[in-house]
């Protein structure tokens, strides 16, 4: 896919006093995708979307929203853009309904029956103040609030921390909707792989302060695969296999996780061990941990 | 909605990316003859919606069933589960063949039951009513 970017990072860095969050990021994302940014805790994540978003300045690096800097995005800019923070911050004596009609305020275009209809399906009490509200409740109302100017490039850092069951599928089910329109992109972050793999179609995966992989979800599926090899003697101490991200070895038999399993490696594997190969597929769930074990 | 809808089930983090479940759904139904020729599959968007999946993921599924000659795109109508084919040499249609038999024998094994109750099993299959008038 080389449509293009909606939102494009080239050697992006950011450190807080001497500690390098943010250490090159590069990353482009095509319209009308959407790409879930997974990483473990304080990978960095929120950091970056701070940055796309110009909300935290960058030490150095380019990025480009709307083919914007974003610390300097215009309003018409803005209005196309819609942010879910991870920790949502109201007014909290405000009434849900009165938030709801302030935010429409800012916006030339809101839909109003949108925002309503969001605000009736997910239960919130439009009479109630927001201040008392549960986290979950104030999460789905920030969501609402960011979707209600149907924004082209919606950001969601975390958006499913704080929702039950229940509510996450609400929430999947409306980003869902959104993903339908070839026109609007969808960047969020997040730590639970099994949201990410229902509505996601690519994958950003964050770590040490660069991202590590940049594909399609399927791409990735394909490629990173775990593989046993039982060969018919003891596999010597030099036993290695090209582009492996985690080698345990014992005696004749050997578990590998690789981050391609195609371009004849099992072939090749066959070949050198006069081995038996047998290739596993792995959740993203897995393919994280795996990614994660090497370094 | 089309009744077919219902038939589809994917299960996100298996290691098998989606599309990919769906294929080979697909395949079974069209293989086990719960999707007959001519037969209309779900639209994309339909088979998104229930399955609660990105419609990107139904769109190459299909898009790579009609290229594997499984279904064609009907203009206007949707995805239409074809006649099957048969493609290939003799010899590659038994290798495709193959796979399902050893699968098939491999039960059969562990139901022990010996070769000529196997033979005995496969020839009642080919003389169901069904299967017989399908017969090259």
């Amino acid at each position: 896919m080389t449509s293009e970017a909606v939102v494009s990072a080239q050697g992006v860095c950011r450190r807080f006093g001497s500690k390098e969050v943010l250490r090159g990021v590069d990353l482009a994302v095509p319209r009308g995708s959407v790409v879930g940014l997974l990483g473990k805790n304080a990978a960095g994540k929120s950091t970056l979307i701070k940055c796309l978003l110009g909300l935290l300045r960058i030490d150095d690096g380019t990025i480009r929203v709307f083919n914007e800097e974003p610390w300097w995005l215009s309003a018409e800019s803005k209005s196309r853009l819609g942010y879910v923070p991870q920790e949502v911050s109201l007014y909290g004596w405000m009434r849900v309904r009165q938030v709801v009609q302030y935010t429409a305020a800012f916006y030339p275009r809101w839909n109003a029956a949108l925002a309503e209809k969001l605000v009736r399906q997910w239960e919130l009490p439009p009479n109630d103040r927001v201040g008392p509200l549960s986290p979950g409740q104030l999460q789905k109302l920030a969501i609402v609030l960011a979707l209600g100017h149907e924004p082209e490039l919606l950001v969601l850092d975390e958006p499913v921390g704080t929702l039950d069951p229940v509510a996450r599928r609400d929430f999947l089910r409306t980003i869902l909707d959104i993903a339908q329109s070839e026109t609007r992109t969808i960047l969020f972050s997040t730590h639970i792989t099994s949201d990410l793999e229902r509505v996601a179609d690519r994958v950003a995966i964050l770590r040490d302060g660069r991202i590590v992989f940049h594909d399609e979800l399927d791409v990735l599926k394909e490629s990173v695969k775990r593989i046993r090899i039982t060969a018919a003697r003891d596999l010597p101490a030099s036993f290695a296999v090209r582009g492996a991200l985690r080698v345990e070895v014992s005696g004749r038999s050997a578990l590998v996780a690789v981050a391609d399993a195609g371009n004849g490696l099992i072939d090749e594997l066959l070949a050198t061990w006069n081995a038996t190969v047998d290739v596993e597929d792995l959740s993203l769930e897995e393919i994280f941990l795996e990614m994660h074990h090497a370094g | 909605m089309n009744d077919a809808t219902f038939r589809f089930t994917v299960h996100p983090s298996s290691g098998l990316p989606i599309y990919r479940q769906i294929m080979d759904q697909v395949r079974a139904l069209v293989a086990g003859g719960r999707l007959a020729p001519g037969d209309l599959l779900p639209s994309v968007r339909q088979l998104a919606a229930e399955l609660q999946v990105n419609m990107m993921t139904i769109s190459k599924a299909y898009a790579r069933l009609e290229g594997d000659g499984v279904i064609e795109r009907v203009r206007g109508t949707g995805m239409r589960v074809r006649p099957p084919s048969a493609r290939g040499s003799l010899a590659d249609r038994r290798q495709q063949l193959r796979p399902l038999v050893e699968q098939a024998v491999i039960r059969a094994r562990q139901l022990q039951l010996d070769d000529a109750e196997i033979i005995e099993v496969v020839q009642s299959v080919l003389n169901e009513p069904v299967l017989k008038e399908h017969q090259p």
